[in-house]
């Protein structure tokens, strides 16, 4: 589903290579975990899959179902099936949730050849996605995460996930900020979305999310490399040692491109 | 701006004919001159003027301080601050004190004293009466051409003044109304550190006007600490214009506490020089009886990346008038500016008056800016959760006011200081909670 | 970058109103003197306190100098080579929409007013004022069965002169201003409507003003009065073609709201801005002012404003009435070269009185937008209170916004609360919203939309779905 190649990003503008040749793929119906001290440039990959302006790709490609989807706007690419739950989910005052979703869900539906809804079947469909994450429909009338607590922000993405159906999802640090009820309610959610036909990409720092949902393949990533991979074992084995004894393999594969 | 054609003379014109001659500030006297000579005195049409009229003033008979009787000043001790044994300069009716003064010094590079002593130091010639810059206004070239003696602070780079600065400015008894012209000048070289106390006080309840001009330079991560305290005769005008420079990472923090004058007119400003500045400019007014209180501050963005805050605090009472009217400036080209301003005005009277215009004026887009202002008595839920604990209305409302007031004076670094003013507050809404207070 | 490219494009719609309808015009000379003043009375076959109310103001006008004191520069409007007075050649009185100049009613159909009586299934009546003088008004029979009268100035001056001269300067003197006492003197027609007591008006009234003569300024007059427990919701739209020129529109609007009455008035003002480079557009030099007359009495002021080269405006509410209420809603766009300075003021004077003000700039392009506002508490306005709210929105690095706030109180028991801020379309908006399939321009729409909400909200519904249009050539896209 999701391939890339050799990819090497730089912030726009500022020359600074963040992403330094990254290889990875991710078939239909698999998740993957990667991992990564602060900094490593794991939220870079995720922003640049999701097509973030702020990033150039210098070198290498970005292969969405066979096809490069390098030159595509952020909105093309939702439209092609591609989802992104932001480390930290914007505000935007005065759109409420309701009005962003359905806008997003029809516009995404007409691209995929999929029926709109009017507001009367959307808020019949979109009812049973609240319950997954349990929210209050109250939570539907206020503006998109704008006075949200961190947690609600968080679980607001994974309604959104459910809501739009993506092919493949991007989580970037989504239980970063959440409390122990509110990790199981997210992770419980995550499993019961994902299924044969989509793929996952979780992100995080630290295994705590891997106890509640279990990763095909483990990526860690340092200095902007993938630096070693496996399977879930491997998480449970950086939980333990850190991500010092990692260093010179990443030092290493540095300097050796 | 264009000068009007046609200057009306007023008493400034008229008293700005005794300057004094002065070897020292020759080319300042031209320039004064000049400027004087083609700014009209301020009236209530123009709309910076619209709620302050001075004209109870341009009736009063001013002489030149030269022509005045003025009476000694005794007991001025008590208004010594202990941190400052070693760093005190003392000017009555503008004139410099050395007898009273202490310039024992403050460590290396730390030079401070009489303006008229160090005429020919590098930053008096570089930057006295050259940062000062006020649209249309007489009063500015008026001091120019009257003051002769001024506080003079000059840190070296990387100097850190051991003790904070007290300028003490006392204005003393007389028959005539007279005008002092108080002159301040303060460059902190790169990476140097200073708190200054400037001191305004009226030793009795005589007219007198003051014109304090002070100008600042706080260069490259300069941290200047500046508390402006007006403690006027009641009887007195002060019209003030600090302005402050800011260089880059630099700060500059003033705290300007008016108390007293008939009427005070006070025009902070600071100009952002560079980008990664830091600046505050708060103030406290606390009037009653027919005071009038009048604060014109400007913050000037002019580059990217500045932190900017403004706290204003108003308490009136009896008859008083309040006026603020913030500017806050961001310029094309300057991104990433925090900046904040909130005005707080209690009206505890029937008879008082508060005038606020808190201004913005953008012409950058990424920035983040905000003010808030308000107007209103105290929360009468808070009044009547104090009296269930027991407190009479009177001292709720008296503990409530202070409260209001405190929180501008947090910020003091100097002790005594610090004290002065909680004691000047609790004086204050002491006096006044006797006041009719309505509900 | 490509987020501000983008919003120049949306932006920089071109304006759809902007043709001209060829229509012949009665013969008038331009500049003014008394004789011209007495010339339009005469033209209108006014009764002779009419004249001299003109004239009165007119003595004044000469004696005032044009203000200076708003945030816009332009070039003053050369009064001596203005038209004051521009009349359709094909007026006769109408009786019904038939006799309406087929040219004229074909203009009004380009801009979808509904003036046919079938069409205006939305229930609404409209007074149409073309150039000076106004074309038609629809629903006449039906709101004279509720007791209500809706017609043209003029003819409210010849029907029913007690009303209008009880009422007429009674809200904004002939001297109340330099474009005051302008229109006093020159003032063509406009819209009156009278709500009498105890009556609710059955539907929505509305004006269209359309100035097409190039050389015109037009002078509108509007004149609405709600008797005790009455209520009225009021509606005007305005376009304008495209000249080079400059175009004056100087308009007076005067609202009395007796005991217990409320007038809600809305205007979506999309006169011809001007193109990139300023050259063209109209002058919008209005005095609009309400006065709460009685108790518990309420006016409500909404606007969208979009067009006009220059907009100089500041509905107003004198809150006279114990426990009267006034409200002010806006959203202000600029871009390319235009100017706004507008807002309001909140004079209270009697006890319990509330105010809202609620204000949205946003700026674009080049231009300059000012909220500029007056809240006062007099002295006897016991527990008075007032929240303003004015934000800012700027796209792009060459415009500016800026917020005036007078604020005054001399009422201990009064309260006001003023807050503003300044934001940015930001980029992590547009790339979240992208990221959930939108186009850039949809996401744009979206964010300004919400940020505007709060006052599109108080329009009537039957134009809600028109401001949003209108936004939409503005501001492109269509989210509502």
């Amino acid at each position: 589903m999701l391939e890339l190649k050799d990819l090497h990003v730089e912030v726009e503008g500022e020359g600074i290579e963040i992403l330094k040749g990254v290889n990875l793929k991710v078939k239909k119906g698999e998740i993957h975990a990667i991992m990564g001290p602060n900094g490593s440039g794991k939220s870079t990959l995720s922003k640049v899959v999701a097509g973030h302006p702020e990033y150039e790709v210098t070198k290498g490609d970005i292969l969405f179902e066979g096809e490069s989807i390098l030159e595509l706007d952020p909105d093309e690419r939702a439209h092609k099936g591609v989802f992104l739950a932001f480390q930290y989910p914007v505000e935007v005052p005065g759109v409420t949730n309701n009005t962003l979703l359905r806008e997003s869900y029809n516009t995404i539906a007409a691209s995929m050849g999929r029926e709109e809804l009017d507001p009367l079947e959307f808020e019949d469909y979109i009812k049973d996605k609240l319950d997954l994450v349990q929210m209050d429909p109250e939570f539907l009338n206020r503006s998109v995460n704008t006075g949200f607590s961190g947690g609600e922000k968080k679980r607001n993405e994974i309604f959104q996930m459910a809501v739009l159906q993506p092919k493949l999802s991007l989580l970037d640090e989504t239980d970063s900020g959440l409390d122990i009820d509110a990790l199981k309610i997210v992770s419980n959610g995550i499993n019961q979305l994902h299924g044969e036909d989509d793929a996952v990409v979780l992100i995080t720092h630290y295994q705590r999310l891997l106890n509640y949902i279990t990763p095909d393949y483990v990526h860690v990533m340092m200095g902007g490399k993938i630096v070693k991979s496996g399977e879930k074992e491997l998480a449970l084995e950086l939980e333990e040692k850190g991500y010092d004894w990692l260093e010179d393999l990443a030092t290493v594969n540095g300097e050796a491109k | 701006m264009a000068h009007p054609t046609k200057v009306e003379p007023s008493f400034l014109h008229r008293l700005a004919k005794h300057s004094p001659e002065s070897e020292n500030w020759a080319g300042i006297r031209e320039q004064s001159l000049k400027d004087l000579n083609t700014t009209n005195f301020p009236h209530r049409k123009i709309e910076e003027w619209r709620f302050t009229d001075l004209k109870p003033f341009t009736r009063t008979d001013f002489v030149p301080l030269s022509e005045a009787d003025t009476l000694p000043a005794t007991d001025i001790e008590q208004y010594y601050i202990p941190e400052s044994d070693r760093s005190r300069l003392v000017f009555i009716n503008g004139t410099f004190q050395e007898k009273y003064s202490s310039i024992g010094g403050l460590g290396k590079g730390v030079t401070f004293g009489n303006l008229s002593d160090f005429a020919d130091h590098d930053a008096v010639e570089e930057y006295l009466n050259k940062l000062v810059n006020y649209e249309e206004d007489v009063f500015v070239p008026f001091n120019g051409l009257m003051f002769e003696d001024g506080a003079f602070i000059h840190l070296e780079k990387g100097a850190n003044a051991e003790a904070p600065i007290q300028v003490l400015n006392l204005y003393t008894d007389s028959k005539q109304a007279y005008i002092a012209t108080p002159r301040m000048l303060v460059v902190a070289e790169e990476e140097s550190d200073v708190t200054i106390i400037e001191d305004h006080i009226g030793l009795s309840e005589n007219t007198y006007m003051t014109v304090p001009v002070c100008e600042v330079k706080a260069k490259q991560k300069a941290h200047i600490h500046h508390v402006r305290i007006q403690r006027d005769s009641r009887s007195a005008l002060h019209v003030s214009r600090p302005i402050a420079y800011v260089e880059k990472n630099a700060e500059y923090h003033s705290y300007t506490i008016t108390l007293g004058a008939k009427l005070s007119r006070n025009e902070p400003r600071v100009v952002q020089e560079d980008e990664e500045v830091d600046f505050t400019l708060d103030g406290l007014v606390l009037i009653d009886g027919d005071q009038i209180a009048d604060t014109h501050s400007v913050m000037d963005h002019r580059f990217s990346h500045a932190n900017s805050h403004q706290l204003h605090k108003v308490v009136v009472n009896g008859k008083a008038h309040s006026i603020f009217n913030g500017k806050i400036f961001v310029r094309r080209d300057a991104q990433k500016i925090d900046s904040f301003q909130e005005n707080r005005n209690l009206l505890l009277s029937e008879d008082g008056l508060v005038n606020t215009k808190p201004q913005l004026e953008i012409f950058a887009d990424d920035v983040l800016c905000s003010h808030g202002a308000t107007i209103g008595q105290l929360d009468p839920e808070e009044v009547f959760y104090l009296q269930s604990r027991g407190m009479t209305e009177e001292k709720a409302k008296e503990v409530l006011t202070y409260a209001f007031a405190l929180e501008t004076i947090e910020n003091m670094k100097v002790e005594s200081v610090h004290q002065l003013l909680i004691d000047e507050v609790y004086r204050y809404t002491k006096a006044n909670s006797v006041a009719k207070v309505t509900a | 970058m490509s987020e501000t490219k983008a919003l120049e494009s949306m932006i920089g719609e071109e304006y759809k109103y902007g043709f001209t309808t060829d229509v012949e015009y009665e013969d008038f000379p331009t500049g003014i003197n008394e004789d011209v003043v007495r010339l339009i009375s005469e033209k209108k076959n006014e009764p002779e306190w009419m004249t001299e109310f003109r004239l009165k103001a007119f003595r004044a006008w000469k004696e005032m100098e044009e203000p200076d004191w708003f945030n816009a520069t332009y070039e003053k409007p050369k009064f001596d080579k203005l038209q004051y007075y521009s009349a359709p050649k094909n007026k006769p009185k109408l009786d019904s929409l038939d006799d309406v100049d087929p040219k004229i009613r074909e203009t009004y159909e380009k801009l979808g007013i509904p003036l046919e009586e079938q069409k205006a299934l939305a229930g609404v009546a409209v007074d149409a004022v073309f150039d000076s003088v106004s074309i038609f008004t629809t629903f006449k029979e039906k709101l004279a069965e509720a007791g209500v009268i809706f017609c043209s100035i003029s003819e409210a001056i010849q029907n029913h002169p007690e009303l209008v001269k009880k009422y007429m300067g009674s809200v904004v003197p002939a001297r109340d201003n330099f474009y005051a006492a302008l229109n006093s003197a020159v003032f063509s027609d406009g819209s009156f409507c009278y709500v009498p007591k105890d009556t609710i008006c059955p539907m929505e009234l509305s004006t269209y003003f359309r100035i097409n003569n190039m050389n015109s300024g037009q002078f509108e007059r509007t004149l609405i009065i709600a008797e005790e427990n009455s209520h009225v919701s009021y509606l005007e739209g305005c376009t304008a073609p495209m000249y080079d020129e400059h175009q004056l529109h100087a308009a007076v609007v005067e609202l009395v709201a007796l005991e217990n009455a409320e007038i809600k008035y809305s205007t979506i003002q999309n006169w011809y801005s001007g193109d990139e480079d300023g050259k063209g557009g109209i002058y919008n030099f209005v005095t609009k002012r309400g006065a709460c007359r009685g108790d518990n009495s309420k006016i409500s002021w909404t606007q969208l404003e979009t067009g006009s080269a220059v907009t100089l405006k500041y509905p107003s509410v004198i809150l006279q009435g114990d426990n009267s209420v006034g409200e002010f809603y806006s959203v202000a766009v600029t871009n390319n070269r235009q100017q706004a300075d507008t807002g309001t003021k909140m004079i209270h004077l009697g006890k319990n009185t509330k105010s809202t003000i609620i204000s949205k700039g946003i700026s674009a392009g080049k231009s300059d937008n000012s909220y500029r506002g007056q809240v006062k508490f007099s002295k006897k306005a016991d527990n008075a209170r007032n929240y303003s709210q004015c934000d800012s929105m700027l796209i792009g690095q060459t415009c500016g916004a800026h917020t005036f706030p007078y604020i005054e109180s001399a009422n201990p028991t009064a309260k006001v609360e003023h807050e503003a801020t300044t934001s940015r379309v930001g980029e992590d908006q547009i790339f979240y919203l992208q990221q959930r399939g939108l186009s850039e321009d949809d996401a744009i729409s979206l964010i300004v939309n919400g940020f505007a909400k709060e006052v599109l909200k108080e329009l009537p519904m039957e134009f809600a779905v028109e401001a949003n249009k209108l936004l939409g050539i503005k501001l492109e896209g269509s989210v509502g």
